[in-house]
């Protein structure tokens, strides 16, 4: 193992010692062999490939005894706070089973409600990770979001999620997309950002909804989920550590142009032996230098995920409980395994993979870091949904003739006007009167006293049902039971927004919260805006 | 003292239903030729010096452009002015004052209210239920027409511990009187029973609870107050009428058991007539959901507020109880095509004023009746119209 551990510089010469070791950084040299290399071969220190060094100022946080540098490093990156989430529904993979005539295991996955996809599951675990954190929202520098679906295929995914999440206009950072090693691929790039000296504060999300193809083995293990990570400069409770990548362009589970589906594993065989074993065992030997306390593995069908723990001689990896749970959250996997492993302190190693990509990175916690312990939490609520409804909801069941056309097209001027206050949940307070007129777009004038004079302010996101309806008689694409509620927020404000699936009881005087959903999906565009949900005796998030 | 300026001196309408066999112009042109029939000394179509038509939704028949001039033409008068008035479910009842102001004015002597609506050229997924997607793109989302009445069932119900079989016997009363109008598109009786068993459509309302769909077209005829008695001995005149609007969407009511726009338009109706809820003998009220019946008669001053469940079910509002509502069979059961419906409820009130009302004829004290309308996204505009036989 030690052929792969650097010796450990001085931070005035790795920056320099990297260049010179690579020159081309971003190149993958080639690999022996036609399907790569054989187990175990051994590799030299020198075809390690490495991204530069960091260029940002040393952290005293870092602690004594960091571990030694097997790859690039950016010691400057520091771990804040940490959010989870999952969507609302679970899937047992028996109800998979019996629409096939197979047998199924004891075991279930988390599914998208209709009103839910990757960016209201990106959101909630920022939004969680954010509140954990206690930053104001904007002064946020980037988002980079990972995922394997962007919910545009091509459009504006990251602005979007920015705008819902309060981010300033002028944020940046990065999407990543195009398989589940995308997750790990916008932790990299924000790390990067910070380590670079270009991003104080970078929002990390990683979050998916995978759509199976029907009836393939992998369809009942097809989760959902997201967490969320908020890389500071300074001042973390953990820090990022080494990393370690392999690529090998193989082509595993895909989605052709077009096509709503992932296709599962050609030969499972072939990729068991020839490719992932070895990639792991590769990462897992050169991470496993470094005393990983507890590990976040990929498990791609179920099975392997345990075999590379024994080999790893982790017996119950951190990522176990989440596949659990929600099944393989693909581009979410990685790390919703890892965060959830930094309530105490300790290094934990945290492994993606997909897209012919592997990846390992490690987190170092000196103590708890915020929102880790709310982790299992977050992901623990899911009322049980039938094959059909998932159907239904992943768009792979259809109803035949016309779906009523969404009167508004989301290109739509409307839709500029009404950007902020649909995606930021902006009301204006009247100055002379202090009524919230709601949405300010349509009120030049106050509602209550007539006055023009009026100052834009975030909505209170939490209320109490004045009235509701629950609507039975909906034309497709709506889906009915519709509930629908009037809500007095704590601000004073009074909206009517639809009521997202929640098993607290709806009524008269119920608590709200308000959550971003998906509202519609027409021309293959998504539209987003809040929802309300009734928070139960638990009180969730 | 009565405005008065303006008789009634015909009216008339088709039967109601789902008028699958007529066209727009043949609907117009029946109740035309109904309004026409009904005047007692005779009535030549060309003494009619100009239309004013209602039609609400174009788009329910593929002509989302038609204007005033589809009418003219359609019953035999291309060339006389008309102009279409579109006011959400008052657009009848809004034609009508419009009209009344026309020959207040003494611009005309003689005018055509007409309103006409094709409900059930298309079916209801591409009709009324399309709505849930119109409107603004988030706040609107889901609201069918029943989303804009049920919240006010939900919270009179937890106010004043009204109860589904108080909002039943407005239907079922509703569809008694129904049952004893020959132009009613439904003809049957319920039960209260019939009422709760039916299937759920938008909590806490039931089919039952819900106007139907319904083809209709009807017409009525003013003229001077003073030419009266040239087409009738038994005029009835327009003693009044008052429009409101409130706030469009309904997250802006500040409460949600009663009708702003009701409340203000029946201030304004009654002050113009100088009359108040106790000198009006029956009344036509917009009860496109059981619950709406409940909340017009609280805000139009016939029972206290919160009471109108209670005074429904004790049968207050029946042809025989205090203030007969709905006499018609109302839009419960008479039906409900938009523009029609005020012009339909006019012309009810005329005809029990007139003591013309077959088997559902009231005993009438004062001479007067009350026609009232409600709607819009969020019950933003009502229109009431008081018509009587005092001219005083």
């Amino acid at each position: 193992m030690t052929r792969f551990v650097q010796p450990a510089l001085s931070r005035a010469n790795t920056w320099r010692r990297r260049w010179e070791l690579n020159p081309r950084p971003g190149f993958c040299r080639p690999l022996p062999g036609p399907l790569g290399y054989a187990a175990g071969a051994a590799r030299s220190a020198a075809e390690e490939w490495r991204l530069p060094g960091p260029s940002g100022p040393a952290s005293p946080e870092v602690p004594a005894g960091h571990p030694p540098s097997i790859g690039a490093v950016t010691p400057a990156v520091q771990l804040l706070a940490v959010g989870a989430a999952a969507p609302a529904w679970r899937l047992a993979a028996a109800e998979v089973g019996a629409a096939w005539g197979r047998s199924a295991s004891a075991s279930q996955s988390a599914v998208c409600a209709p009103d839910e996809d990757v960016l209201t599951l990106a959101a909630e675990a920022a939004s969680r990770a954010l509140i954990a954190s206690g930053l104001q929202t904007d002064i946020v520098d980037g988002l980079w979001w990972g995922t394997t679906r962007p919910p545009f295929a091509e459009g504006p995914s990251h602005a979007v999620l920015a705008r819902a999440l309060g981010l300033s206009h002028r944020s940046g950072g990065a999407m990543c997309s195009g398989s589940p090693h995308a997750g790990i691929e916008a932790l990299l790039g924000a790390a990067d950002a910070v380590g670079a000296g270009s991003a104080r504060v970078a929002l990390v999300v990683a979050s998916d909804a995978l759509i199976p193809g029907l009836g393939t083995p992998f369809e009942a293990r097809s989760g959902a989920g997201a967490a969320a990570l908020l890389l500071v400069s300074h001042g973390g409770h953990a820090s990022l550590g080494p990393r370690v990548t392999r690529t090998h362009p193989y082509l595993d589970r895909y989605r052709g142009d077009g096509e709503l589906a992932t296709r599962d594993l050609y030969d499972g065989r072939l990729f068991r032996e020839e490719i992932f074993l070895p990639t792991m065992r590769e990462l897992g030997e050169q991470l496993g230098a470094l005393e990983i306390d507890r590990w976040s593995l990929p498990d791609p069908d179920g099975r392997l995920g345990a075999t590379i723990a024994r080999q790893l001689g982790a017996d119950s990896p951190a990522s176990a409980p989440i596949y659990r749970a929600l099944g393989d959250t693909g581009a979410a996997a990685a790390l919703l395994g890892g965060i959830g492993a930094l309530d105490t302190a300790g290094t934990v190693g945290v492994v993606a993979f997909g897209g012919g990509r592997a990846t390992g990175v490690t987190f170092t916690a000196r103590e708890p870091v915020r929102g880790a312990a709310t982790v299992p939490d977050a992901i623990a609520r899911g009322r049980a949904a039938s094959y059909a409804e998932v159907l239904r909801a992943r768009r792979q069941l259809v109803p035949s003739g016309e779906t009523v056309q969404m009167g508004v097209p989301p290109e739509s001027a409307q839709f500029v006007r009404g950007a902020d206050e649909m995606l930021g949940l902006l009301g204006a307070r009247c100055v002379d009167c202090g009524t919230i007129n709601t949405p300010p777009s349509i009120h030049p004038h106050c509602i209550s006293c007539g006055s023009a004079k009026f100052v834009l302010a975030p909505l209170a996101r939490h209320g109490q049902v004045h009235t509701f309806v629950v609507n039975h008689t909906v034309p497709a694409p709506f889906v009915a039971p519709l509930p629908i509620a009037v809500i007095d927020l704590d601000d004073g404000a009074r909206v009517m927004l639809q009521v997202t699936e929640h098993d607290a009881p709806l009524e008269i005087g119920a608590e709200v919260e308000l959550v971003l959903r998906r509202y519609a999906h027409e021309r293959g565009v998504p539209v987003y805006g809040y929802k309300a949900r009734t928070i139960g005796p638990e009180g969730t998030t | 003292m009565s405005w008065n300026r303006v008789a009634v001196v015909g009216a008339g309408l088709i039967k109601f239903g789902e008028l699958f066999e007529q066209s727009y112009e043949q609907m117009a042109a029946g109740a035309f030729a109904a309004a026409v029939e009904a005047v007692d000394k005779g009535f030549e179509p060309t003494q009619v010096e100009a239309a004013f038509v209602a039609t609400q939704r174009g788009t329910l028949w593929g002509q989302e452009g038609i204007g005033g001039n589809t009418v003219p033409s359609a019953i035999g008068l291309a060339g006389i002015p008309c102009t279409r008035i579109e006011n959400a479910c008052p657009s009848g009842s809004d034609a009508f004052r419009v009209g009344a102001m026309a020959v207040a004015s003494g611009v005309h002597d003689v005018v055509l209210v007409i309103g006409v609506e094709k409900m059930r050229d298309k079916s209801s997924e591409e009709g009324l239920l399309a709505r849930a997607a119109a409107g603004h793109p988030i706040f609107t989302r889901g609201e069918t027409a029943p989303v804009l009445f049920a919240p006010f069932a939900t919270r009179h119900m937890h106010e004043f511990g009204t109860t589904r079989e108080m909002l039943a016997s407005v239907a079922v009363k509703n569809h008694y009187n129904g049952a004893r109008d020959p132009y009613a598109h439904f003809q049957n009786e319920l039960t209260i029973d019939d009422v709760l068993a039916s299937a759920p459509v938008c909590y806490p309302l039931h089919l039952l609870d819900c106007c139907p769909q319904t083809d209709g077209a009807a017409a009525t005829l003013l003229v001077r107050a003073d030419l009266a008695d040239r087409f009738t001995d038994h005029p009835v005149y327009v003693a009044g009428f008052g429009v409101a609007t409130d706030h469009p969407y309904l997250h802006e009511k500040s409460s949600f058991v009663g009708l702003k726009a009701t409340q203000l338009a029946a201030e304004r109706a009654y002050a113009m007539a100088g009359l108040g809820p106790s000198d009006i003998d029956c009344a036509e009220v917009h009860d496109c959901f059981t619950i709406t019946e409940i909340l017009d008669i609280e805000d139009l001053g016939f029972v206290d507020k919160g009471k109108g469940g209670v005074a429904s079910l004790a049968g207050e509002t029946a042809l025989t109880g205090r203030i007969p509502v709905n006499t018609s069979g109302g839009l419960l059961a008479k039906g409900h095509p938009i523009g029609a419906t005020g012009v339909a409820q006019l012309t009810e009130c005329w005809w029990q004023l007139r003591g013309e009302a077959g088997d559902r004829q009231i005993e009438t004290h004062h001479g007067n009746a009350l026609q009232h309308n409600v709607g819009g996204r969020g019950s933003g505009v009502s229109v009431i119209n008081i018509l009587t036989t005092n001219r005083s």
